[in-house]
């Protein structure tokens, strides 16, 4: 009995203990899983943390010594080692009103008389305004560029909210010259516009940027055809223009402009406005400078084999309900000489009507002028072309650079490739070894581009492009004046005018190109607004300007041989 | 009926011995290879083999910033020096690992109480260095809170554990008194971050003793009080947050181990090409995350914080299905020491945390830290054994909650008892 009731008690406290026991252990359990989920927490925000660092703030830059003895950026020099772009290492004025440290003024002695002192130093700075923003305490620059003995000077003021950080700028010595062939350096750090976006990487590598990095242009061209592109824009009231020198065989770029340019140096909202390229990003219908293109490409296939041969002229044709006439009535009929002497779109027309269209567009094709133009520089236009198979009358107008709108740059390259033995190149703005000139692609025979260098001359000495035969430098050239379109057809008042040109004819090794974009006419262009009145002068002007530059001395006893072809249109001139 | 009987301890009657098997040394190796955590064995080995070559990596810094005109230490000095630490480490924490559990506990206890008397001989004979009195010479140097790190984890499970056989021991103020002078005697020292670690812990462990969730608040706001105390009479702790809040001079420790572990990016300079370690004290052991951010790149950064995560999760979800209390609290107080050590290092390194002044552990240089940190994973070890053959309850989440199956284990219990009592 007695074991009964000690088990009985005994038990009751157990089972106590048990449930007691259950308790704690289911309680311990699920509380284990709570820490386990704080210390999971706690190292999700490490991990975080750590994504964050290594994502967003910026690490110190390891630097070696060899490496802080190279220029931050490297520079950027022409075809002769002239420096076009550097990096300047330049100092700043930064208001930093943290700098004392202590929670009260920014400034040890009152903002006036700081500001007095800084206007000592900078004249050109307002004093008033000055003391204004040091009294608000708003960090920020106060200056951009310091000249050294200028810092050494805010030094001497004995201001520690006046910092002086040493800052990498990119410094541009020849002003804005050759602005959109360069570009900019954005404040990030990070090359724009131009070569310094192409080359940006191998500006910034430490392995390459001890090299300057050579473009084929040549400074002294290339401030030869700005200055003379400003002076033909001015001249003619024109709202832009471009130019290019080209080297014929290698596809060098030796100059390259639009205007109006950008400052490099000093880039705002203005000189953003100015960074399109006409030369490679404005796709232009560039008219009659097509002509030498259909006739190169009617004698190659075969088509043209008498140059004496009269094509009628003197009514306009009927194509399709279209109406091709010539800008004014040239005669009952011409030759083909004649027809590129006088720019005629009838005749032209009628060659490229023989070729057949399929056969012009091969030589367009030929020529790049279906893609965008070969060149280093980001902004390139696409062209407009035709799709598919091109109608006749298509074909017609695109003999005389209409229904077809390329870059100057594609007109630039075709021409090179027209006079240079009949060899396509791509244009290049990196300077080419000797030999080190692409092979090119054939576009053209050899007999072929023989050929046009002689009609090209004609058209210098006896034809549109009379104004360009710089005396002594056989140029050669054919002009063109295009309308532009406009709402609901072409707008006979604004013209693309250009005047393609290559030098010496007797042994081709430049084309200089030069477009005005709707010049007016001015009494300097005798109230014309003809490229052989705008456009051609300027290149009558530049060649003499960058002949001697480029080696080639002017010398009146040498010419291309045109006594084959003289007679054909002696019945005009001499 | 007699048979039914428990065995009730009394005088002058034993309890009956069960029939044991025999050992000899073999079968217990096996028996403790068969038993023993070994996922996490090879965590705590792969840590240390990191820990190992950090060591290596930081050595030159520290070696060169210790060196003295009368004195020059070579530059691997500290890693040829770990490497002799390290091998006693896993010695210890070998050694321990093969302890049963209950000798665990003992060992524990015993080591505790010699370390609270260490500790309490600290300010009266110990050695100081940089400010601070830590270290005891007692022929070799050693630094009493570094044992007591491990002890105390388990002395407070042993304490804690009181509970199940007796509900009304006031066991939680039993513990809150050891923590408390515990924490006197750091502060005396003063070692603020260990005052720190060992109130964490105490307090995860009071936790899982089931202390309610309205005291908890009251705790979280003496902790609060505390520090603030802290902050306002301890003038290296106050240096040390005013920094941290007001972001800090330009060059101090934080900043520099800031520069330190951004310096080689995602993927590192690589081992001994770091060059921003130099500049930065105590490279080897507080800022040794840095070093390896610097070298061996961001990624291994993030690759050690997974690490220490994976070994914490390991030990507390694997004491989810164990049945004894003291275990359960024991373990996850060692974990709690280790984790919250480790992440406290991290947090600092990270700029997430006040600069505490403390190792990162199994990776750090050091010679007490070392051999005491492998010391609490030896106990870890011997506490999470078990045998594999043995099904457990399964933890039943729904009555931890405190929903229905809670009421239903509560009557299954009644119904035991009423059925005993019938009888």
């Amino acid at each position: 009995m007695t074991a009964i009731t000690v088990s009985t008690a005994f038990s009751s406290g157990r089972v106590q203990l048990v449930n007691v026991r259950q308790l704690s252990l289911l309680t311990a359990r699920l509380r284990v899983l709570w820490v386990a989920g704080v210390f999971t927490l706690v190292a999700l925000a490490a991990l975080a943390r750590i994504a964050v660092l290594g994502l967003v703030e910026q690490a110190p830059r390891p630097q070696s010594m060899s490496e802080a003895l190279l220029p931050p950026r490297g520079e950027i020099t022409d075809r002769n080692g002239v420096p076009l772009a550097r990096a300047f290492p330049a100092y700043a004025l930064w208001f930093n009103p943290e700098a004392l440290g202590d929670g009260g003024s920014a400034l040890v002695r009152s903002p006036g008389e700081v500001a007095a002192e800084l206007a000592k130093i900078f004249p050109d700075m307002d004093r008033t305004r000055l003391a204004a923003r040091l009294k608000s305490g708003k960090p920020g620059y106060l200056r951009r560029r310091l000249l050294p003995e200028e810092a050494n000077r805010v030094q001497a003021i004995g201001e520690l909210a006046l910092e002086i950080p040493r800052e990498n700028d990119r410094y541009y010595p020849q002003g804005s010259m050759a602005a959109h062939v360069l570009g900019y350096v954005g404040s990030d750090g990070v090359g724009r516009v131009g070569m310094e976006a192409v080359l940006d990487k191998q500006l910034r590598d430490p392995a390459l940027r001890g090299q300057p990095a050579s473009l084929s242009i040549d400074v002294r061209v290339q401030g030869a055809l700005e200055d003379e592109l400003r002076q033909g824009m001015l001249a003619t009231d024109a709202v832009g223009s471009a130019g290019i020198v080209l080297d014929v065989d290698s596809g060098e770029v030796l100059a390259l402009a639009s205007l109006p340019e950008f400052n490099p140096n000093q880039i705002d909202a203005k000189g953003a406005s100015m960074m399109f390229n006409r030369m490679t990003n404005q796709v232009y219908e560039l008219g009659s400078t097509f002509k030498p293109l259909t006739i190169a490409s009617a004698i190659d296939a075969g088509v043209v084999t008498d140059l004496s041969r009269r094509y009628p002229s003197g009514a306009p044709l009927h194509i399709g309900g279209f109406l091709i006439r010539d800008s004014h009535n040239l005669g009952p009929s011409l030759n083909v000489p004649e027809a590129l002497i006088h720019s005629s779109n009838i005749v032209t027309a009628q060659v490229a009507d023989l070729l057949g269209a399929k056969a012009l567009r091969q030589t367009m094709v030929d020529l790049g002028m279906n893609e965008r133009p070969y060149i280093e520089l980001p902004a390139r236009g696409f062209p407009i072309w035709a799709k598919g198979e091109w109608p006749r009358l298509r074909a017609m107008t695109v003999s005389y650079g209409h229904g077809i709108a390329v870059t100057p740059l594609h007109l630039a390259s075709a021409y090179a490739t027209l006079v240079n033995g009949g060899i396509w190149r791509p244009a290049t703005l990196h300077k080419l070894a000797p030999g080190q000139a692409p092979r090119g692609r054939r576009v053209f025979k050899s007999s072929t581009s023989s050929r046009m260098r002689q009609l090209l001359r004609m058209i210098a000495v006896y034809g549109t492009g009379r104004s360009a035969n710089a005396p002594g430098f056989r140029v050669g050239g054919k002009t063109g004046s295009a309308e532009k379109p406009g709402h609901g057809g072409y707008n006979r008042s604004s013209v693309v005018a250009t005047f393609a040109a290559v030098f010496p004819m007797d042994r081709p090794r430049y084309v200089v190109l030069v477009m005005l974009d709707e010049p007016k006419g001015t009494a300097a262009s005798s109230y014309q607004r003809t490229a052989a009145w705008n456009a051609a002068p300027i290149v009558g002007k530049l060649v003499p300007r960058i002949g001697p530059m480029l080696g080639i001395q002017p010398d009146e006893t040498r010419d291309i041989d045109l006594s084959d072809l003289k007679p054909l249109v002696a019945g005009d001139k001499e | 009926m007699s048979a039914s009987r428990p065995y009730v301890p009394r005088f002058g009657e034993k309890a009956p011995t069960l029939p044991a098997m025999r050992r000899n040394r073999r079968a217990e190796l096996k028996i403790w290879w068969r038993e023993i955590d070994r996922p996490l064995l090879v965590m705590i080995l792969l840590l240390m083999a990191i820990g190992n070559v950090a060591v290596a990596a930081a050595s030159p810094a520290s070696a060169r910033r210790l060196s003295t005109s009368a004195e020059h230490l070579p530059d691997l000095y500290f890693w040829t020096t770990h490497l002799r630490w390290q091998f006693l480490g896993i010695v210890t924490m070998l050694g321990a690992s093969m302890l049963p559990r209950d000798l665990a506990r003992r060992a524990g206890i015993v080591l505790g109480l010699s370390m609270m008397g260490a500790l309490l001989l600290v300010p009266f004979i110990g050695h100081e260095v940089n400010g601070a009195r830590r270290w005891l010479n007692l022929g070799f140097t050693f630094q009493p809170s570094e044992f007591l790190k491990p002890a105390f984890a388990i002395t407070l499970a042993w304490i804690l554990s009181w509970r199940v056989r007796d509900p009304n021991l006031p066991v939680i103020p039993m513990t809150a008194g050891i923590m408390g002078l515990t924490g006197i005697l750091l502060m005396a020292q003063p070692d603020f971050g260990s005052t720190i670690l060992f109130a964490g812990v105490w307090f995860v462990m009071v936790l899982l003793a089931g202390i309610p969730v309205q005291r908890i608040a009251i705790m979280g706001a003496a902790g609060a009080v505390m520090i603030g105390a802290t902050y306002l009479f301890y003038d290296n702790a106050r240096h040390r947050i005013d920094s941290f809040l007001g972001g800090g001079e330009a060059f101090d420790q934080v900043d520099l181990a800031s520069r330190t572990l951004l310096a080689g990016g995602w993927t590192g300079s690589g081992l001994w090409l770091g060059i921003r370690k130099l500049s930065l004290p105590e490279a080897h052991t507080d800022y040794i995350f840095s070093v390896i951010g610097e070298e061996f790149g961001l990624l291994v950064c993030a690759l050690v914080v997974m690490l220490y995560l994976a070994i914490i999760v390991r030990v507390l979800v694997r004491l989810v299905g164990e049945e004894e209390l003291f275990a359960i609290l024991a373990a996850t107080g060692l974990a709690a020491q280790f984790g919250g050590q480790a992440f406290i290092n991290i947090l600092v390194n990270l700029q997430l945390f006040p600069s505490k002044g403390m190792t990162l552990p199994l990776v750090s240089y050091g010679g007490s830290s070392t051999i005491a940190l492998c010391l609490t994973i030896g106990f870890l070890l011997a506490i999470t054994r078990r045998n594999p053959y043995l099904t457990r309850d399964r933890f039943n989440f729904r009555a931890a909650l405190g929903l229905g199956p809670r009421k239903s284990a509560a009557r299954q219990v009644g119904r035991v008892a009423s059925k005993e009592q019938a009888r």
